[in-house]
């Protein structure tokens, strides 16, 4: 159902957004594409980048989400959500205004040769709607940055299905550190208000 | 000591906030119990979720327990091995266990009967829950070695758990 516009939008452009919009958020991007971008555009403590279990990023920002006040963005993908789409409901139950889906809907599995994926037979905007999530379907830049203020402002959890153009970047960024760094730094930039 | 009692006790006894479950009959009423003793309860839908909630919870400075049948542990096998192991994401999981004794269902069998030896391959360390011993104990026990460590650390239960304690 999904037809994606000629000027789809540019992901890292819109992860930039992201960062400018909310500047405090944390941010847990999905494997491949949305961590690589995550990492190449600002390697923030509040950043927490999923380098495997794929289809439980959404998970684990809910988990965060119950667990702090300040707001969660997650970076998911098309291909990790398809995966488990039963988490819409859970975050449904809980819906928690700190919360704040956005889907990389490139309809490719980027990170192993963009190979596609099913979304194109699913309205994942409408998929949300139906959980009672607040969604927004959009395909543009432009778009996005008005829906992402809106969802942020939005009094419960709420997910952006952002058509963007399949991309990978030329070279993948280094991040030269252990799992435990980057776990704890996580974890102690998040109690910085507890 | 009845064994909702002792559960309650130990999670009470470590700091655990968070119960991500999968109920069964048996799990069921320990649930209803968890709730009215006001620990923050998750259903999920599928059981690997629960691996991601409870990591994020514990990103926010909570600590969280796994309940689930050992069919639904089996379901957690790629977020387990790729999330909770390399990373040392810390809960405990209190699991029903399948397949053994008294089990009428093959379809429990392969990964309920064989569940020690699949998360021993997976490097997440396990226990049977032993009816003889002192069952708060076993389940602070399990606490305090996941969190201090941090590390996944399941406890496997007999169903018949609560007629045996």
């Amino acid at each position: 159902m999904s037809t994606y516009p000629e000027d789809a939008a540019d992901q890292y452009r819109c992860i930039e957004l992201v960062l400018e919009t909310t500047p405090d958020a944390a941010v847990i991007s999905n494997l491949g594409t949305s961590s690589w971008s995550l990492i190449d555009i600002e390697d923030r403590e509040r950043n927490f980048y999923m380098n495997g279990a794929m289809g439980l990023t959404t998970a684990t920002a809910l988990g965060l989400a119950i667990s702090t006040d300040d707001q969660v963005t997650v970076l998911d993908g098309d291909g990790s959500l398809l995966m488990s789409l039963g988490v819409l409901s859970t975050v449904a139950e809980r819906d928690p205004s700190n919360l704040t889906i956005v889907v990389m809907n490139n309809g490719a599995f980027e990170t192993t040769g963009r190979q596609p994926t099913l979304s194109k037979n699913v309205d994942v905007g409408a998929v949300a709607a139906d959980c009672s999530l607040e969604s927004w379907s959009v395909g543009s830049t432009e778009e996005f940055a008005d829906a992402y203020a809106a969802a942020v402002e939005h009094d419960g959890a709420a997910l952006i299905d952002l058509a963007v153009e399949p991309f990978t970047p030329e070279d993948y960024p280094s991040l030269d550190y252990a799992h435990s760094h980057i776990k704890h730094r996580f974890r102690t930039a998040m109690a910085g208000d507890r | 000591m009845d064994w909702h009692d002792a559960v309650v006790d130990a999670f009470n006894e470590r700091d655990v906030e968070v119960v991500a479950y999968l109920p069964d009959s048996v799990l069921a009423p320990l649930i209803e119990r968890l709730e009215e003793e006001s620990f923050d309860t998750v259903l999920v839908s599928r059981e690997e979720e629960a691996i991601g909630v409870l990591a994020g919870a514990w990103f926010g400075g909570r600590r969280g327990a796994l309940v689930c049948q050992t069919s639904g542990l089996a379901n957690t096998f790629n977020a387990m091995g790729s999330f909770t192991v390399p990373w040392g994401i810390p809960f405990v999981g209190l699991v029903t266990h399948r397949g053994g004794l008294g089990e009428h269902n093959r379809a429990q069998i392969p990964a309920g009967y064989g569940m020690p030896d699949l998360l021993g391959a997976l490097g997440v360390r396990n226990r049977q829950l032993d009816s003889a011993l002192d069952v708060k104990s076993q389940i602070s026990r399990a606490a305090e070695t996941a969190f201090a460590t941090e590390d996944a650390f399941v406890l496997l239960m007999d169903p018949k758990l609560g007629e045996l304690a």
